[in-house]
């Protein structure tokens, strides 16, 4: 223990130096008055100050409360040593901050006792402020770390602007992180995707989830996968991710362009119900499934609800945390008030229904995250077109009767299409198109396969047994086929010619309704922008405009 | 490979899962999922929630299947359809004989 003796009296602080000593306190330092104790204090951080009272500068009571002020947070033990024996004298000693006070002369003692005392307070005093440090500094790093995670969540957990403006939706987390989890991304196909959801628990062990879902949610979304697709990949995901006791209880929906096609794949989530103009509800979905995350693969159902709703309908859904939100008299809120509210406003805003549900809880405390969303059924103007790319190409491919035999080239052909910027949306028409032509041309151009074979039914297999048996015989021959894009006029082009016969196109005659053949002609005809045949029936141009 | 399909516990409905593609390449596949142990059936679900690409082969194996079982199944329904592939059943209004959804 360091200890700093303070005194204008050179003998009176031998004597005590001396008799600390004695003591066992070898690690002394003496000032000799009030200014040379402050320096010195500030150099060697004492851990105890016996302080003289009566000095010709500073006196001890202008001392003590600036050595107490300049210690901080841990406790430096200031006993005044003294002549002084007047009451006045003691008692002003512990009003300007001092802890105790020796009289002169001294009893070692007494003295030695009181240094040991305080000496175990200032180590308490130590400890705590050590610990307290410690938990200052762990508090940071937490508050860091969630600072953080709560930026990495603002980016990745973003609702698409363009879908989102359709929906009228609060998320209400309990804690700075929510366990629930709202989504919405349009489709290639103009319609839009929404998911929501609720982890087990709520907090930051609970929103952890919410990053893989929302990237595969808006990965699928892009392609424009099934609802059940969705759920089975997300499923898979979470079940190799998740400790055993946590899943995600999920509604994923898809609404087609036309605002009222709505399929719902519903594993766990509270109803989603659909309400008409006057609030009654038309429809309830359901949850059919378990939550995501539970089942393995073979084990999950992906199966989905299609509904047709009307233009002007209601879409509402909700997490738990909102029809199981109690208030101070432990009432518990239920799907029958929250039903009640839509029957008696059907056009009640989101924001209105929250005010409700805030004064439905009072003072109670917010115990789990509460979501509500709404959507109206209306047609979708979602410009669904991103930027085309602006690099003309034109690939020509050429096969001869070898490459027809080992390969079918419509599906590389259309993804490689599809993969330039903006033509991923017409990935389904360029393969239904492609296919047409190309199956045409080597078909009746190269393998002179006459369609009038699938009038029958027997004809109809027939047909294929012999498409494959002359495919392989195929010697010689050849189909062309050349792609071009301008992105000027956003036309792509795709023609096709074959080393055939050719045909008339004035006598193909188009399929009635019970044919099984003839529907592919006026089907590209309804595809595409234009479609022209040259004379000869061996070439055949069609152009898709890009919208 | 063959397709995946569905009988349900009556024995009434069948079900057969159509893949990513349903062109002339499924010829075989298809035919067999339809033909093989379906006296019983009068209910048939096509169900065409993983399909992306359909040309017109695929609607006359459609049209086909119906031919054949035609005898002793009341409905053909056509289930989960993507847009893309709905509005090719629509152009060529299959709607008229089969029940789209």
């Amino acid at each position: 223990m360091r200890i700093l003796v303070v005194d204008d009296e050179s003998l009176n602080r031998f004597l005590l130096v001396h008799m600390l000593e004695e003591a066992g306190y070898k690690d002394c330092y003496e000032a000799e008055n009030g200014q040379e104790a402050l320096k010195l204090a500030e150099k060697i951080k004492p851990d105890l100050v016996l302080l003289d009272i009566v000095m010709p500068d500073m006196s001890g009571y202008d001392v003590a409360p600036i050595l107490k002020k300049k210690a901080g947070g841990i406790y430096l033990p200031v006993i005044f040593i003294t002549a002084l024996d007047d009451q006045s004298s003691l008692a002003k000693c512990l009003e300007v901050g001092g802890d105790d006070f020796a009289s002169k002369p001294f009893d070692k003692v007494i003295l030695t006792a009181k240094i040991r005392a305080h000496g175990r307070t200032r180590e308490l005093s130590k400890k705590t402020f050590e610990q307290k440090e410690e938990l200052t500094y762990y508090r940071n790093s937490v508050e860091r770390e969630h600072a953080i995670v709560e930026h990495i969540f603002a980016n990745a957990l973003t609702i698409n602007k363009k879908a989102g403006r359709y929906f009228d939706y609060r998320l209400a987390p309990a804690s700075s992180f929510n366990g629930d989890l709202f989504l919405i991304e349009p489709s290639p196909s103009g319609g839009l995707y929404f998911l929501m959801g609720d982890f087990t628990g709520h907090g930051l062990a609970s929103a952890i989830g919410a990053l893989p879902v929302t990237r595969a949610f808006q990965a699928m979304a892009s392609k424009g996968l099934a609802v059940s697709e969705m759920a089975a990949t997300i499923n898979h995901t979470l079940l190799s991710l998740l400790p055993v006791d946590m899943f995600f209880a999920a509604a994923i929906v898809e609404v087609a362009k036309n605002g009222t096609h709505i399929n719902v794949w519903n594993g766990g989530m509270p109803d989603l119900i659909l309400i008409n103009r006057e609030g009654e509800i038309r429809k309830h979905f359901e949850s059919m499934h378990m939550s995501l995350g539970i089942l393995d693969d073979g084990e999950f159902d992906d199966v989905v609800e299609h509904f047709q709703a009307e233009e002007g309908d209601r879409l509402l859904g909700y997490s738990d945390g909102l029809v199981e939100l109690t208030n101070a008299e432990e009432k518990m809120l239920g799907e029958e008030a929250f039903y009640r509210w839509l029957k008696n406003e059907p056009d009640v805003t989101v924001t209105s229904l929250n005010e409700r549900i805030e004064k439905f809880r009072g003072n109670a405390e917010q115990l789990d995250d509460i979501t509500l969303v709404s959507f109206y059924c209306k047609p979708l103007e979602l410009d669904v077109s991103p930027n085309l790319t602006s690099l003309p190409f034109e690939i020509h491919f050429a096969l001869d009767a070898d490459k027809l035999k080992k390969l079918d080239p419509v599906h590389d052909i259309t993804m490689m299409i599809a993969s330039q910027m903006g033509l991923d949306t017409l990935r389904s028409d360029i393969s239904t198109v492609l296919s047409e032509l190309f199956n045409n041309a080597l078909d009746h151009g190269l393998l002179k396969l006459d369609s009038d074979m699938k009038k029958t039914t027997d004809g109809f297999f027939e047909y294929f047994e012999q498409r494959l048996e002359r495919l392989q015989q195929l010697e010689s021959g050849f189909v062309h086929i050349d792609v071009k894009l301008d992105p000027d006029t956003r036309l792509l082009t795709i023609e096709i010619s074959d080393s055939g016969q050719g045909f008339d196109i004035s006598k193909v005659n188009n399929a009635t309704d019970n044919d099984c053949f003839g529907r592919g002609i006026p089907l590209i005809r309804e595809i595409c922008h234009d479609v022209h045949y040259y004379p000869g029936g061996t070439r055949v141009k069609v152009d898709f405009l890009i919208k | 490979m063959s397709l995946e399909r569905k009988i349900s516990n009556d024995g009434k409905v069948l079900t057969i899962f159509m893949d990513e593609k349903f062109d002339f390449g499924k010829v075989q596949d298809f035919r067999n999922a339809y033909s093989t142990e379906t006296e019983e059936i009068n209910e048939v679900n096509i169900d065409l929630s993983q399909t992306e690409y359909m040309d017109s082969s695929a609607l006359g194996m459609l049209l086909n299947m119906q031919k054949t079982l035609s005898g002793h199944v009341e409905k053909f329904n056509i289930i989960n359809c993507r847009p893309q592939v709905a509005k090719i059943l629509k152009i060529s209004r299959f709607d008229k004989k089969f029940s789209i959804s």
